[in-house]
């Protein structure tokens, strides 16, 4: 049958650039064909229950956008095909799950499309990585090319596991996978009810997808890669029924379950890769699980659709006791909670078993010291961790039973709050057009179908699928109800009860006006998204980031047009205005120096220096004494001349005096020789 | 047939463009209606006869003067001036159909028109130059043309904003002069020759020659840190204007690298040098910055400028590469980025024109008002985040690819890394307003009631483009084989 298929593909070259290429094998055909199924039921459901909102354009549109995306994401024979059919599901997707335009709804979707778009490009990122690494996105060749570079150097199993973990991002978003988990238990209850049964049986099937790919080619038999799918898929599934447990909002149980059961089929992925070479089990129980979540999933939403249209609430303490009297949706309801609880007959039974085995076949392994190939745990601690994942993954089991148990009772037993209101569910009447009874009938069927006959139905379905995931058939068929096998689902359903009776009745409900109730508990702090992302994402990355790409635009925007426009105008002006002066300036500094205009040196005239230095000194304080009274200098005023006409008058005088002196001295000495003569005469 | 076409041709649209730019400036017309056919029938004959040319597969060669010996202008055609100007002409048509429109909003528009198509007329020009003389002449002219399209409003916010535009691009085109001239006084003609036409390796100073070349004509494409003048001058201009300021002028800075680095330089010469990763630096920077600062912005179009300087970056960075695929990338880059940012901006400017509202934040449902404005603008905003199959998607994968391939260590995964970062921005700076705008978390006040679409003049241009953009990425065919072969002749 494989080989009939393997020739069955198409390419498409040159659309989008690098060519799109699609194959059908039997894995891709199951989920072409559980995809239609899928949508043809929605559609039909979706004619009555959309019938009192407007925008049903729209709705069609966008509907008939993801459902051509969805195959196109199962039918892609490379990467880069299922990259682009991805994103386009999860754009297309948006506007249905938006669809009734209610802020809550907006809000949803906002964080679905966030997280669609931020793992979408981080998948990206890897598929880029991937296509370098490898030189090809064929999904077929992968598988050589990766097992090339997982034996390679360190170098090159550290890029391909940056590339294999960047792929993840996106795809694990989509399928649910903790940490980015936080759009689903959001974005489903608030779809339409059809929507949601396709984003949680479907849509979140293409993440599976792609780490379906991941691990079955890209990381094919990889012991690390399977133990960090299986620790996430742990954690998921743990958390998704710990959330649906909590929750006291029919749609969104489902959607948490939806998460819990995405979490299981993650581990049996991540047994897969663990199990190598021995992963029949593994392989046939993801395929199957994946089947029959999208079938089971179908059918509870429709059950929980035909609530909404009538009673348009979701809270369980108002929607309680309303299916007492409707015995078709009771059984349709019934048939689904059974089935995802894991009960015998059921189709999640077969599905849960095979997973299930899977780790008891890997405790095996272990125990007898093979296919343990890390170093940081020796064979038997090993043994002992996967012992706990085992139980982990009953205590899931027990945790779906418990929490279906809780729907169901709530829905279908108890009796509403209000008596009247009660008396109002229960009286007879249509709460559904035939075309609504019919799908929901027909959705129902499957459970039982699947679940009793699974040789006949399911093994031949993974028999189908097992091939693209190089799974081989087992040796012997698996005797689903042998005792053995029966044992875990009879563990999870003793669980389940527990659960349900310890746990749910008594810590969750409290009494109120004598009634028992159904209580919120789950604190509503504890929220990834308002605790961590919101703030990380939306608050400190951005003002981070733009308070430095505002410091660089100042930078360099503002230094420049400060330099240009006032420092290097201010700057060179300084040095031209500096050049400017400076031939004036050594000018100036010349005729104050070395170059000083002077009147032509007038020798001073002999016997008159006196007088010219007196006078000059006389001149220039006066012209001094004039300029700071603001005095008109006398042009006639020339001290020199005064100086000199003294110095003559002086010099005139004395020899006058001089001459008088020596005449009178003479007479003086002619007087006293007469004076001597006459004292001798005598 | 198509041999026909006589190399006068490539003269033809801007002689044509300036005989109908004056006609429309200084003739005294009756009615708007005699402009707008004027400018209509001159733009339709442009495009016509470049496609014409295009489509001629003969080279033709058109020497026109020669000032002095060696230095002579000459027009020639080759595939990356083909592409160019059929792009450039495509786009003219388009943002002037949607002016008509527009205009009839502001005033003086026979100084708009006379204006735009000179500048068109130019901008087609520019695309034949066959050296580095010929194309910085029509540069700067195309600088000098172009200014009085940013300062139509005539406000002083637009007077200085056309200041700065000016000084911006006259300091770009100052650097390249440098270039110029060490290399024309080396003896080098500086024709455009694919591969390169310089001679002799390049020294210290012809490295920091070609530097500064980049530098100078990214300032026209908005690179870090000579983008200060986009953010400002973009916005201020009338909506037609900014949107070929923003989806084509700046890819004129663009052909300006790539003629210089691939055509007169020569990719082998740069390839390892510390101007190749220098100039890689600084586009990875403008890419992330343009994007956060976007993201950050509230004027709706002030938002759209600083995703210019992201995006064209994103082109440069494929140039930087120097690698065959990222090369195709940044080519494909180039035509979608002009036709979505010109879509963009004509959303924004039919928005601003019937509702008055500039800021992000007033937009909350307009989608109901507008619905066919808003699925364009919605559209393109998709295609230029980069989702498949839209266009940008293809041009960001070859991008990416080419970046892996080059083995430039921290580079090969830092690129894609920050391309990724920046689309993610992109989604949140023009997603968010798709979304607002269709489904408003809250209402809106004193939006218009009914419906309140702009005329067919502006919403077809929207149409043709939005429809080109998304089209283009789901078969890229002959755009690519165009790309391809380019490559092919250049590496």
């Amino acid at each position: 049958m494989d080989a009939f298929f393997q020739n069955a593909a198409l390419r498409l070259p040159e659309i989008c650039g690098l060519g799109l290429t699609f194959r059908i094998d039997g894995f891709r055909l199951i989920f072409a064909a559980v995809t239609t199924y899928m949508w043809a039921m929605s559609s039909l459901f979706t004619k009555e229950y959309l019938a009192h909102y407007g925008r049903k354009g729209r709705y069609w549109f966008f509907l008939a956008l993801t459902y051509l995306a969805t195959m196109g994401v199962f039918l892609s024979d490379d990467l880069y095909t299922t990259f682009v059919f991805f994103e386009i599901m999860s754009l297309a997707s948006y506007v249905c799950v938006i669809h009734d335009e209610k802020p809550a709804t907006l809000r949803a979707g906002g964080v679905y499309l966030a997280v669609a778009v931020i793992g979408g490009l981080v998948s990206l990122m890897g598929i880029f990585l991937l296509y370098h690494l490898t030189g090809t996105l064929a999904i077929g060749r992968l598988r050589d090319a990766c097992a090339a570079l997982l034996q390679g150097t360190a170098e090159q199993r550290k890029w391909l596991w940056i590339a294999g973990v960047c792929v993840l991002v996106g795809f694990g978003a989509k399928a649910g996978m903790f940490p980015l988990h936080i759009w689903l238990p959001m974005a489903h209850p608030v779809a339409p009810a059809p929507a949601s049964a396709l984003l949680s049986g479907i849509i979140t099937k293409s993440g599976v997808f792609g780490l379906l790919v991941l691990t079955a080619d890209v990381f094919a038999g990889d012991a690390s890669w399977g133990l960090l799918i299986v620790a996430l898929g742990a954690v998921t599934m743990l958390l998704g029924g710990t959330l649906a447990m909590f929750s006291v909002d029919l749609k969104r149980t489902l959607a948490c379950s939806s998460m819990s059961q995405l979490g299981m089929i993650a581990v049996g992925i991540g047994m897969q890769a663990l199990l190598g070479e021995h992963n029949a089990l593994a392989v046939r129980g993801t395929v199957l699980h994946m089947v029959n979540h999208a079938t089971l999933k179908l059918t509870l939403f429709l059950a929980a659709g035909v609530v909404v249209m009538n009673l348009h609430e979701l809270d369980l303490n108002k929607i309680r006791g309303y299916g007492r009297k409707k015995p078709l949706l009771k059984l349709a309801f019934l048939s689904g909670a059974l089935g995802i609880g894991g009960i015998p007959l059921f189709s999640g039974y077969v599905s849960k078993t095979l997973l299930h085995e899977s780790i008891v076949e890997y405790i095996e392994l272990l125990h007898e010291g093979q296919g343990w190939a890390l170093s940081f745990l020796s064979v038997h601690q090993a043994a002992g961790l996967f012992r706990v994942i085992e139980w982990l993954f009953l205590l899931t089991g027990g945790m779906t039973v418990a929490y279906m148990t809780k729907l169901f009772i709530c829905l279908f037993v108890e009796r509403s709050a209000d008596a009247s209101l009660q008396a109002k569910y229960d009286a007879p009447g249509r709460y559904c057009t035939r075309l609504t009874a019919a799908v929901l009938a027909i959705a129902a069927l499957i459970m039982p179908l699947f679940g009793m006959l699974p040789h006949l139905t399911l093994d031949k379905l993974a028999d189908l699928g097992q091939g693209f995931l190089h799974g081989h058939s087992p040796a012997h068929p698996v005797a689903y109800f042998s005792l053995a096998n029966l044992k875990g689902g009879c563990v999870s359903i003793a669980i389940g009860a527990a659960l349900y009776l310890l746990f749910i009745r008594r810590a969750l409900m409290t009494k109120k006006d004598g009634w028992r109730v159904y209580a919120d508990r789950w604190p509503k702090k504890l929220d990834l998204l308002t605790l961590v992302y919101e703030p990380v994402v939306l608050r400190l990355l951005p003002d981070l980031c733009g308070a430095v790409c505002r410091a660089l635009n100042m930078l360099s925007d503002g230094l420049l047009t400060f330099l240009v426009s006032r420092a290097v105008p201010a700057v060179f002006g300084f040095i031209c205005r500096v050049l400017e002066y400076v031939t004036d300036g050594l000018i100036l500094l010349a005729r104050r120096t070395t170059h000083r205009q002077l009147k032509p040196a007038q020798p001073a005239p002999e016997g008159y220096r006196f007088a010219y230095y007196t006078g000059s000194l006389l001149n220039s304080a006066a012209a001094r004494a004039d300029r700071l009274l603001h005095r008109q200098p006398d042009p006639d005023r020339d001290y020199v001349l005064y100086m000199a006409r003294r110095q003559t008058l002086f010099r005139d005088t004395l020899r006058m005096v001089r001459a008088s002196v020596s005449f009178s001295l003479l007479m003086l000495g002619l007087g006293l020789a007469a004076v001597v003569m006459y004292l001798f005469l005598r | 047939m198509t041999n026909a076409v006589p190399a006068f041709a490539l003269l033809l649209p801007l002689l044509l463009s300036v005989a109908g730019g004056l006609a429309v400036g200084l003739v005294k017309w009756k009615s708007l209606r005699h402009i707008h056919c004027l400018t209509a029938a001159v733009l339709a004959v442009d495009l016509a006869v470049t496609l014409a040319v295009c489509l001629s597969p003969a080279q033709r060669v058109l020497p026109l003067f020669t000032v002095t010996e060696g230095l002579q202008a000459v027009f020639r055609t080759d595939t990356l001036g083909k592409l160019f100007a059929l792009l450039f002409s495509f786009v003219w048509l388009m943002a002037g159909t949607a002016a008509f429109e527009y205009m009839s909003h502001e005033q003086d528009e026979g100084r708009f028109f006379c204006l735009y198509l000179i500048v068109g007329g130019v901008l087609n020009a520019a695309c034949w130059a066959g050296n580095f003389f010929t194309y910085y002449i029509l540069f700067e002219l195309m600088t000098l043309t172009s200014m009085p399209l940013v300062l139509h409003s005539l406000s002083h916010e637009a007077v200085m904003a056309a200041l700065k535009y000016l000084f911006y691009s006259m300091g770009g085109a100052f650097l390249t002069l440098f270039g110029f001239f060490l290399f024309a006084s080396q003896g080098n003609g500086m024709d455009f020759v694919p591969g390169g036409s310089l001679t002799g390796a390049l020294d210290g100073m012809g490295l920091t020659a070609v530097f500064l070349m980049i530098l100078g004509f990214s300032t026209k494409a908005g690179m870090f840190p000579m983008h200060g003048w986009l953010p400002t001058a973009h916005p201020v201009a009338s909506a037609p204007a900014s949107a070929v300021l923003s989806g084509v002028i700046t890819k004129a800075g663009v052909l300006g690298v790539l003629r210089t680095v691939y055509y007169v330089v020569g990719p082998d010469k740069l390839r390892g040098t510390w101007v190749q990763t220098a100039w890689i630096a600084l586009t990875l920077v403008t890419v992330f910055m343009g994007s956060m600062l976007a993201y950050k912005e509230d004027v709706l179009k002030k938002r759209m400028a600083w995703s210019t300087v992201s995006q064209v970056s994103y082109v440069l960075f494929g140039l930087s590469l120097m690698h065959p695929v990222a090369f195709v990338g940044a080519i494909l880059h180039v035509v979608f980025h002009s036709l979505v940012k010109d879509t963009l901006f004509l959303a924004a400017g039919a928005v601003i024109m019937k509702t008055g509202r500039t800021r992000v934040t007033e937009l909350a449902g307009i989608g109901k008002a507008m619905p066919v404005t808003m699925w364009c603008f919605t559209l393109v905003s998709i295609t230029l985040i980069g989702i498949p199959p839209t266009s940008a998607f293809v041009s960001k994968w070859y991008l990416a690819v080419g970046a892996l391939a080059t083995e430039i260590p921290v580079v090969r995964w830092l690129g894609p890394a920050v391309l990724l970062v920046s689309a993610l921005l992109t989604a949140g700076y023009l997603l968010t307003i798709a979304i607002q705008g269709f489904l408003p978390d809250k209402s809106e006040q004193d939006l218009p009631q009914g419906k309140c679409e702009p005329g067919w003049r502006m919403l077809v241009p929207m149409g043709v483009m939005t429809a080109l953009a998304v089209g283009l990425g789901v078969w890229p065919g002959p755009l690519l084989d165009a790309a391809n072969a380019l490559a092919g002749l250049l590496f």
